[in-house]
């Protein structure tokens, strides 16, 4: 501005061009505001999955053991048992005393002597869960002794526990007044055994008695013993006797290494041999070393003095003469151990046992073989028992201890072949994948095998896909080739209302409303499906072969309205054959009268053995391509009608017909986006919930029988996470269901993203 | 395709053109067949039909009409034999109110114009014929008098006041006692276990029961007002019934309707239908509070998913950097509209309801769970966490529905707006949200339309059956965000499959399919009624 003579400009405003600091501020902070709002969003989203896994993971990890102090006994010890809480363990001494010791210091609290009126104690055996010790006496005599505990709260909240011991009458239940070496009871909800061994010329003598249980006057229970019979008689080399919780069968193991099982006959009255077998029979080492029964009492777990280990079970096994029996049958062969096999102790609840090999402990569980946990033993462990509740355990060893731990093992029955292997259960005549959560029984074992679900997810998958690709793809190629522009106006939002139609109401109209119409009208059904492709090439080719000026009435990309009415009448025909063509080739015998009958499912049992629901595949799948059609339609259609319109141009202009064109021009270059309009499809599909629950029986079956239904890993979910208990191994297991849906759609979707941007950029570079 | 020169003037390959087209066909009849079954059963439901006196070949008659004819289920193919179902009604006297008969054990069906149907509190609709009545005063009318329809279409209506008046009384006044008196009881237990004086809660809570004897004596005179009239009637097999027309909603002639007054009871029932609370295990009355929770948790959902979703978008969109993470992460969101429903339902489950719901009892009810049984408030399934989990499920639709409005803005509008001196939020705020407001409105809609239909989910997260309160009503806080609700489509699907007796179902069942769907597909013309419009704009509005 060196202009001094002429009038001086202006100086500029800055503050006209200054933003206000609040602009600026707010800018910045919307920003900020907008970038944290949009980022926690993005990762509460994805989020989803951690959370997911999160709670997974904790199936698949093992026991966590902690040792508890150990308590020095103060005296030679022979049986021992705990209360519910593990706070005042007890021991029997052998003479039949019992102790009860505080679990913090091992003070005995209470001691309690058995009056017996001059007979003596000669063996001693205590059953920890019933709170029940059972006296051997030495003149061939039974007595129980009920432990109860008496549970007080101080005001403090803490919990206070008195002991009760009380001595029942005594029982004669053996043959022989000899003193009693040994005895074992079970109780079962339909009576009580007891059995005693005791000695007879040197030899061992083994009897078995039911106790029937009398209900007096006043509701008074009296025990009334049931006649006694000698069970093994002339077995003198009788190792071990294994008295199963059921109180029908005593399980015998001889020296010779064979097992010997005695089952009680309603009839006799007695114990019969029913069956001897011999575990590890094929091996070269045949001597078990340790045997022991499960929680449930129909199986039994055997090792041998290399380690190895065998599992028997009760299952319904063929016989010769072709009927079909329950009887001990090989059912796994476990992990070797890393020593030799000294005890082997069932856990409470669960299939789990504890096994002391070497100077190892360790828990495994007997379903799936799997190691929970594994730990040094203490030195000369004798017996051990858990808690009810699974979750301590307590061992008596030889130095007069009682070692105890604390245990934490809430998913004993997962493992990853729990969940995907295929597993024999016991009493399974056979392994198998199962799922099968839940049962009235106590002792019932979870079966949560997602392998059938798996099943289930793709055989209703596949049958909506075969029907909805068909007419999902055909209609995209011709709303986006041949149809009118004007019509596509129309159907592009029809078919996205279909799109729209919530799944409860198509699940709802396929269970109530087509199940039924496809029972009784199936063949009419297939009949109408069989001539739709026939009828559509054969009115097509008439038509070519008309002549011109009757091919001109029908305009390009009005075909379809013209198709209408032929439609109609034919598939008015075919639903009218339906009934002939079922007397034609589906008419059977009935099985009983003998009658000739024209029925497709009738002749459907009886020619593939599989069964015929009403709520089958068929049904699902038709219902399902309800909910996948429109998916399919709208991807197919904008990859195909977003083929670069040169390619089309140029093949007409090369005297291609329309067909041509599309067949060898449009397609292959539409290929991928139709693949991932499959592939959203199936995504889908495999999620699909409500029309699974509603239009199948949801039993959790693997057959492929298309006549009937199944249970799909979403419709599994739906039906049983609202009963199932938080954080349980059933809970978590419908939670890995989730997630495998979860990781199955997403990988699906992003592979069908994926193709999708790739012909994207492929129809830019064209 | 052969290469071999042909004379033909037809196109190659012209009948797969012909395949294609059957393609579009099936489709499209299917779209069309499956609305027009739901519409015609739907309507059906409602429709005062004629009814029969159809006699069977023992003897027996039956009153009411046929409501379908099958083939009957296991018989053979080759000798199919049919059966219909009658709406027999009365299921004090049949048990069963849809029964079904051979066909070949109907002798002859005949229109009687003085059959009556009566529709009932209890035991479900009623055919029989009309004998006398006896009106609230006490004046008996024969049914072949000519004052006996309008007297009884009086107190009909008057007995549907008093059992109006009984409703608000229970509702409103009995029920807000209650939950005082809940209160009360929490209070005494709070003050027993923590050595507080107890006396006055006593004393309240005596006052309390007072009152609600009060009320109750109230409520049984309101009724027993009403139950002096009564219709006396003659089933089918001519015994005679006493029917209280304190049980009647409604009642009238089948055979004797104009064209107009069936049309007046179409709509009635209609009315009925979309305003009355369910009776008789939701197989008949109407579907107000499952209509209410169901607009209720769409609307909280909409709340909640549309500021997180725009903002998500608008993050994506305008400020987040470009780029390979960016690309997997907009993969991902949009992926995550492909993941089953039932998922997020898990999820729901797992994290609203049991991790977040179970810390907000630790944290602010604490004391009601200690007094209360350990009843959860907020750790079971609820409103809120139904609303939630479909927010989560339909914020991939929000936010690809955003983010594609945001990205049709025409770049011009941005620029100018820039070069006008305005910051980047003042153009987001000012030019490009405004524009992009259809957009994301579709959006909006869209996604509503997907969580008013979904079931899978809610089933875990706090959908029931039967709930006995709205979650929006008078008492304080007036929204209750803890309370379970009834919904549209859990309502169908637990009529149609949960139900005891599916027959009497049925016919409810379609209604509400009927009305699930006009909602959804109402939502879903509105989403594309303005997408439409919005193209045009775009169009028109290209620099």
């Amino acid at each position: 501005m060196d202009s001094s003579d002429k009038k001086p400009l202006q100086p500029l405003d800055e503050s006209r061009f200054q933003v206000s600091p609040w602009t600026l501020r707010v800018d910045t902070w919307m920003g900020r505001l907008i970038s944290f709002g949009g980022i926690s969003v993005v990762l509460a989203v994805l989020g989803m999955l951690v959370f997911l896994v999160w709670q997974v993971v904790p199936l698949f990890t093992g026991a966590k053991v902690t040792s508890q102090p150990e308590l020095r006994l103060p005296a030679a010890v022979v049986a021992f048992g705990e209360d519910e809480y593990g706070a005042l363990p007890f021991i029997g001494l052998a003479d039949g005393t019992i102790k009860f010791l505080q679990s913090s210091d091992g003070a005995v609290t209470e001691t309690w002597t058995p009056e017996l009126a001059g007979r003596h104690v000669s063996a001693v055996r205590a059953y920890s869960r019933q709170g029940l010790v059972l006296l051997g006496l030495d003149d061939g005599s039974v007595q129980f002794a009920k432990i109860t505990y008496r549970v007080e709260f101080t005001s403090q909240g803490d919990r206070h526990l008195s002991p009760q011991v009380k001595l029942e009458k005594p029982l004669t239940v053996g043959k022989l007044t000899s003193p009693v070496r040994d005895a074992w009871v079970a109780q079962s909800a339909n009576g009580s055994l007891v059995v005693l061994q005791q000695e007879l010329n040197g030899h061992p003598v083994l009897t078995a008695t039911r106790l029937l249980e009398r209900k007096g006057l006043g509701g008074r229970v009296t025990v009334i013993p049931g006649t006694p019979s000698v069970v093994a008689e002339g077995v003198t080399d009788i190792a071990e006797v294994l008295v199963p919780s059921t109180a029908d069968t005593v399980l015998v193991r001889r020296r010779s290494h064979e097992v010997l099982v005695y089952n009680y006959n309603e009839n006799t009255e007695a114990f019969a041999l029913t069956q001897t077998f011999k575990p590890f029979a094929n091996t070269a080492q045949p001597e078990i070393s340790s045997a022991g029964l499960i929680f449930g009492n129909v199986s039994a777990v055997f090792a041998n003095r290399q380690g190895a280990q065998e599992v028997w079970s009760l299952y319904p096994q063929k016989q010769p003469d072709g009927r079909s029996l329950r009887r001990w049958g090989l059912i796994h062969e476990g992990e070797t151990l890393p020593g030799v096999p000294q005890g082997i102790f069932p856990a409470e609840g669960n299939k789990c046992y504890l096994v002391v090999a070497g100077d190892r402990l360790q828990i495994r569980n007997m379903t799936t073989g799997s190691l929970r946990w594994e730990g040094p033993a203490p030195k000369g462990v004798q017996q051990v028992i858990f808690s009810r509740n699974y979750e301590r355990f307590t061992a008596l060893t030889s130095e007069g201890k009682l070692v105890r731990w604390k245990l934490e093992d809430r998913y004993p029955e997962a493992s990853w072949s729990t969940f995907f292997g295929k597993i024999w259960y016991e009493g399974a005549t056979e392994p198998a994948y199962t799922w099968q959560s839940s049962s009235g029984s106590d002792e019932f074992e979870a079966k949560y095998s997602l392998v059938p679900l798996f099943y289930g997810t793709v055989k209703g998958t596949f049958y909506a896909l075969i029907f909805a690709l068909p007419i999902a793809l055909l209609s995209a190629i011709y709303v986006s080739q041949f149809l009118r522009p004007e019509y596509r106006n129309i159907v592009k939002p029809v078919m996205e209302i279909m799109a729209s139609l919530p799944s409860v109401v198509l699940g709802f109209l396929a269970g109530l409303w087509l199940a039924p119409l496809v029972d009784t009208h199936l063949i009419s059904i297939f009949c109408v499906i069989l001539i739709l492709a026939p009828l559509g090439l054969l009115v097509g080719a008439i038509w070519a072969g008309l002549p011109q000026p009757w091919r001109r009435q029908v305009k390009p990309g009005l075909e379809f309205v013209w198709f209408l009415p032929i439609l109609a009448i034919f598939v008015t025909l075919a639903w009218q054959l339906g009934p002939w063509v079922e007397s034609l080739l589906f008419t059977v015998k009935e099985g009983q009268t003998g009658t000739a009958i024209v029925d497709f499912r009738e002749w459907w049992r009886q020619v593939s053995t599989l069964g015929y629901d009403a709520r089958n595949c068929l049904v699902v799948g038709f219902a399902m391509g309800f909910a996948v059609i429109p998916l399919i339609f709208t991807i197919a259609e904008d990859a195909l009608s977003n083929v670069p319109q040169s390619l089309v141009s140029g093949s007409l202009a090369l005297g291609a017909s329309r067909w041509q064109t599309v067949w060898k021009v449009v397609l292959p270059t539409a290929l991928s986006g139709i693949i991932s309009a499959v592939m959203i499809g199936f995504g889908r599909a495999i999620g699909e919930t409500m029309i699974v629950v509603m239009a199948t029986g949801n039993t959790a079956i693997m057959e492929a029988n298309p006549f009937s239904g199944m249970r799909t890993l979403s419709a599994n979910i739906a039906v049983e996470l609202p009963e199932a208990p938080a954080g349980q191994t059933h809970y978590r297991t419908l939670f890995l269901g989730a997630c495998c849906l979860f990781i199955l759609t997403f990988v699906i979707n992003t592979l069908a993203e994926i193709l999708r941007q790739r012909v994207r950029d492929r129809y830019k570079v064209i | 395709m052969s290469s071999t020169p042909t004379t033909s003037t037809t196109a190659r390959g012209e009948p797969w053109v012909w395949l294609t087209s059957l393609g579009l066909i099936v489709g499209l009849v299917m779209v069309a067949g499956l609305l027009s079954l739901v519409v015609s059963e739907g309507l059906r439901v409602f429709w005062p039909e004629t009814v029969a006196v159809t006699e069977l070949k023992e003897g027996r008659a039956i009153i009411g009409p046929m409501v379908q004819r099958r083939i009957r289920p296991g018989s053979p193919a080759s000798a199919p034999v049919y059966e219909r179902q009658y709406q027999v009604g009365m299921r004090e006297v049949n048990g069963q109110a849809y029964q079904w008969f051979d066909e070949s054990r109907v002798v002859k069906e005949s229109f009687p114009a003085e059959v009556m149907g009566l529709e009932r509190m209890e035991n479900g609709p009623a055919f029989v014929r009309p004998v006398r009545l006896t009106n609230s005063a006490g004046k008996v009318y024969q049914a072949t008098e000519a004052a006996f329809a309008t007297e009884l279409q009086n107190e009909v209506s008057r007995a549907a006041g008093i059992r109006e008046k009984i409703a608000s009384l229970t509702k409103n006044e009995i029920g807000d006692l209650n939950s005082q008196m809940e209160k009360s009881r929490i209070d005494l237990r709070r003050a027993e276990d923590q050595h507080l004086p107890v006396e006055p809660i006593k004393a309240r809570l005596e006052q309390l029961n007072q009152a609600y004897a009060g009320l109750h004596d109230q409520a049984e005179n309101l009724q027993k007002q009403a139950g002096l009239a009564k219709l006396e009637v003659l089933d089918a097999a001519k015994n005679a019934h006493v029917i209280p027309l304190f049980q009647i909603v409604r009642a009238w002639s089948p055979n004797q309707l104009s064209f107009g007054e069936r049309l007046g009871i179409f709509f009635s029932r209609i009315g009925e239908f979309i305003t009355a609370e369910p009776r008789e295990a939701n197989t008949e009355g109407g579907v107000m509070p499952a209509i209410f929770g169901t607009l209720a948790m769409t609307v909280f959902m909409s709340l909640l998913v549309t500021p997180f979703g725009v903002i998500a978008a608008v993050y994506l969109r305008e400020y987040a950097q470009q780029g390979f993470l960016l690309r997997f992460v907009r993969i991902c969101v949009n992926n995550l509209a492909g993941v089953p429903s039932i998922v997020f339902g898990v999820f729901g489950l797992g994290f609203f309801v049991y991790v977040l719901g179970g810390t907000i009892d630790q944290l602010f009810f604490a004391d009601q769970l200690k007094y209360n049984n350990h009843s959860p408030v907020f750790g079971t399934g609820g409103l809120v966490w139904c609303s939630l989990t479909l927010a989560l499920m339909t914020l991939p639709v929000v936010i690809v529905a955003t983010e594609e409005a945001l990205g049709s803005v025409p770049r011009g509008m941005r620029e100018a707006s820039l070069a006008t001196g305005a910051s980047k939020w003042q153009t987001i705020r000012y030019v490009i949200l405004p524009a992009a407001a259809p957009g994301i409105l579709t959006g909006v809609i869209l996604a509503m339309a997907r969580g008013a239909g979904e079931v899978a989910p809610l089933m875990l997260v706090g959908v029931v059956k039967l709930a006995p309160t709205l979650p929006i009503d008078a008492t304080a806080p007036f929204l209750h965000l803890d309370r379970k609700f009834m919904h549209l489509g859990f309502h169908e699907y637990d009529l149609g499959f949960q139900s005891p007796d599916s027959d009497a179902a049925r016919p409810m069942v379609f209604a509400t399919t009927l009305l699930l769907i006009i909602l959804v597909v109402c939502l879903n013309i509105g989403a594309i009624y303005i997408r439409n419009r919005l193209r045009a704009r775009y169009k028109s509005a290209s620099f």
